[in-house]
């Protein structure tokens, strides 16, 4: 047996006075202390700290959903099952957005057997249609972690290369040794990770372990989305050595009507592995070096290797790198002043307002809030510079 | 007839600026910006009688700055505001991030159980200016991640920002040729909401350039070198981005092998 590091248990710490967060006013009543907890929530994701940014992590994920009988389970409304699926609709949509040129693909586990959903592949559509779908899917049976592994097929080339296990039973029907997998894994430098639904199993504590992943158990709902959203960001280890500069495709969209005469109908390259009907289409996106048909971005080249991608693509992410800065906080009886917010032209009528430090305009806090969320430009600064 | 749990919202942006309307004035007598603001009503006024809950908002753009025209009360712009003789251009995305801010206001008073659409109309005068990219587009996403669509009727030159906007946030950009006809084109290509738009014949969509322009140069490019910390564009090889600074580490050059072999041989 390897030496565990020392882990005190939960049960082993002491009393938390849960009730002393709460305060009474003189009437009562708790109104304002629950006011204020959420104008605090609210304001604490603006404030989360731009770190060391970097962008051109070509990530290669692959998400394990177990879909086992223990995914019924109705301790997470309306069941484990659909409450998963809609955290991973979230999170395919932020990982793509801090990710742009990374890639996800979705296995699930049942019935001792495991099944891949969707494919690798760097377009969050197809993957969230497919997350639709599942909803509907009975749970039954076991999961099986060695199945699920075993169908993970992840191109050598890459440099990160990821595997994340939604794993809630508490028991796993494996054929084979599944040490002897974990010590495949790390010789391939896979890096696996595991959300628990219930409660910690052994097996997925080496795992993880063993191949520099982490291991968490759920709480419940919004811990789940948070450790959901710590994968979101590239993992820590790696991202000191890859700095390169990757050769990339910008290809154009070729639209070809019927009543053009030189249009001929072609198969994309992405069909050719699909099960479903054959795809004729008469205009798509031609890979500048070789020549290749896709019909969607960003891709791949099967044929040359070349990634593809589009400038929006690419353009997406650029305000990661120019962040907005937060804008400062001053109680509404100080401000003197129009009472009007800049950007929406309502009213401002909250307890604070909030003033852009270059430009000096002010906002309400919604405005606040969607500008730095959504638009991550201020529309005060927009009107007084001249650059981009 | 939408029914009374839609609530269909049109936000219009004018572009005023006034040289180009000033020259327009010269250049066509028909066609002045009081015909251009008569055809505006009329559509607006339009969009009100579709439904019971329409609602709509005007925004006019002035260079950089904008202002509220509706449903604040109208101010007199244009004899406020100094001409700078030298502004040819007009930057829109000041505008379009008051409309979505706007946009996002009304939607958080809207009640539970309703749907919301929401749409913006921009009709542009005069050209586009290269310094608002970044904003821009920032704007755009910010769009299609709110499900606005962005539609564009464009008066003089072709736009290929606003081309890639309509195109991102899947709404109609429409060129027009004639422009004393605009309330003809107003009514028939941006008056239907998207319901309606599968049903009628609408101008074909134009081909959109999305490719990349190269850091250094602002060639664009086909294929080209990413950064991958910072994802600038280059169009040649270089061993430091100029971006973020980053050195890259450089491919190993394949020579030094065969130079081995051949040592060997030759001994």
């Amino acid at each position: 047996m390897d030496e565990e590091p020392e882990r005190a248990k939960r049960w082993e710490g002491g009393y938390e006075r849960t009730w002393e967060v709460l305060k009474e006013d003189e009437s009562g009543s708790l109104k304002a202390t629950v006011e204020d907890i959420l104008f605090q929530a609210k304001r604490k994701r603006v404030f989360e700290g731009h770190g060391q940014v970097r962008l051109g992590m070509m990530r290669h994920l692959f998400v394990i959903i177990d879909s086992s009988r223990s995914m019924e389970d109705q301790d997470l409304k309306p069941n484990r099952l659909t409450s998963t699926l809609k955290l991973m609709e979230f999170f395919v949509e932020e990982y793509f957005d801090q990710n742009p040129i990374s890639q996800i693909g979705i296995i699930t586990t049942k019935n001792k057997r495991a099944e891949k959903l969707t494919d690798l592949a760097g377009n969050p559509k197809k993957h969230l249609a497919a997350l639709k779908k599942v909803v509907d899917s009975t749970c039954v049976g076991e999961p099986s972690l060695y199945n699920s592994l075993n169908c993970v097929a992840l191109p050598s080339g890459t440099e990160i290369k990821e595997i994340l296990v939604i794993f809630s039973s508490l028991t796993t029907c494996d054929p084979a040794n599944i040490y002897e997998l974990i010590k495949t894994l790390n010789a391939l430098k896979i890096r696996v990770s595991v959300i628990g639904l219930s409660a910690e199993v052994r097996v997925c504590t080496i795992l993880t372990r063993e191949t520099g992943g982490s291991y968490n158990v759920i709480l419940d709902e919004s811990h789940f989305k948070e450790l959901l959203m710590l994968h979101v960001k590239p993992p820590p280890a790696s991202s000191s050595s890859e700095c390169s500069l990757i050769r990339m495709g910008f290809p154009q969209h070729v639209i070809a009507s019927m009543s053009d005469q030189d249009a001929k109908p072609s198969f994309s390259m992405s069909h050719l592995d699909s099960t479903g009907e054959p795809g004729l289409t008469l205009g798509g996106y031609y890979c500048p070096q070789c020549r290749a048909k896709y019909t969607e971005l960003p891709v791949e080249c099967k044929v040359c290797g070349l990634t593809l991608v589009s400038a929006p693509h690419l353009a997406r992410s650029f305000h990661h790198l120019f962040p907005l800065e937060a804008f400062q906080e001053t109680p509404l009886e100080e401000y003197e002043g129009e009472r009007f917010c800049e950007a929406c032209q309502g009213e401002l009528k909250d307890k604070s307002v909030f003033t852009c430090l270059a430009c000096k305009k002010v906002f309400c806090v919604e405005c606040d809030l969607f500008i730095h969320d959504t638009l991550h430009c201020c529309p005060g600064c927009m009107q007084t510079d001249r650059t981009s | 007839m939408a029914s009374d749990d839609e609530i269909n919202i049109l936000v219009i942006v004018l572009d005023v600026n006034p040289i180009w309307w000033g020259q327009q004035a010269q250049r066509e007598p028909q066609f002045t910006l009081s015909t251009c603001l008569d055809s505006l009503m009329v559509m607006a006024n339009a969009h009100l009688v579709m439904s019971r809950t329409n609602k709509l908002a005007v925004i006019a753009n002035l260079y950089q700055k904008s202002h509220f025209l509706y449903p604040k009360e109208i101010r007199n712009l244009m004899d406020r505001t100094e001409v700078n003789g030298s502004q040819t251009d007009s930057l829109l995305a000041v505008s379009l991030a008051k409309a979505l801010c706007y946009i996002h206001r009304v939607s958080k008073d809207v009640q539970a159980g309703q749907d919301m659409k929401s749409r913006i109309l921009v009709i542009k005068a005069a050209e586009d200016s290269t310094l608002q990219y970044m904003n821009f587009m920032n704007v755009t996403f910010a769009a299609q991640k709110k499900n606005i669509l962005i539609d564009a009727c464009v008066l003089d030159t072709d736009s290929g920002l606003l081309q890639q906007a309509c195109d991102i946030t899947g709404g109609l950009y429409l060129r027009i040729p004639q422009k004393i006809a605009l309330t003809q084109y107003l009514l028939w290509v941006f008056l239907p909401d998207t319901d309606q738009r599968s049903q009628l014949l609408l101008p074909p969509p134009v081909h959109v350039d999305y490719r990349a322009a190269c850091f250094c140069h602002r060639n664009l490019i086909e294929i080209g070198y990413v950064c991958s910390v910072c994802l600038s564009i280059f169009c040649n090889f270089s061993p430091i981005c100029t971006t973020c600074e980053t050195a890259f580490k450089m491919p190993l050059p394949q020579m030094a092998k065969t130079k081995k072999k051949k040592v060997k041989t030759a001994n």
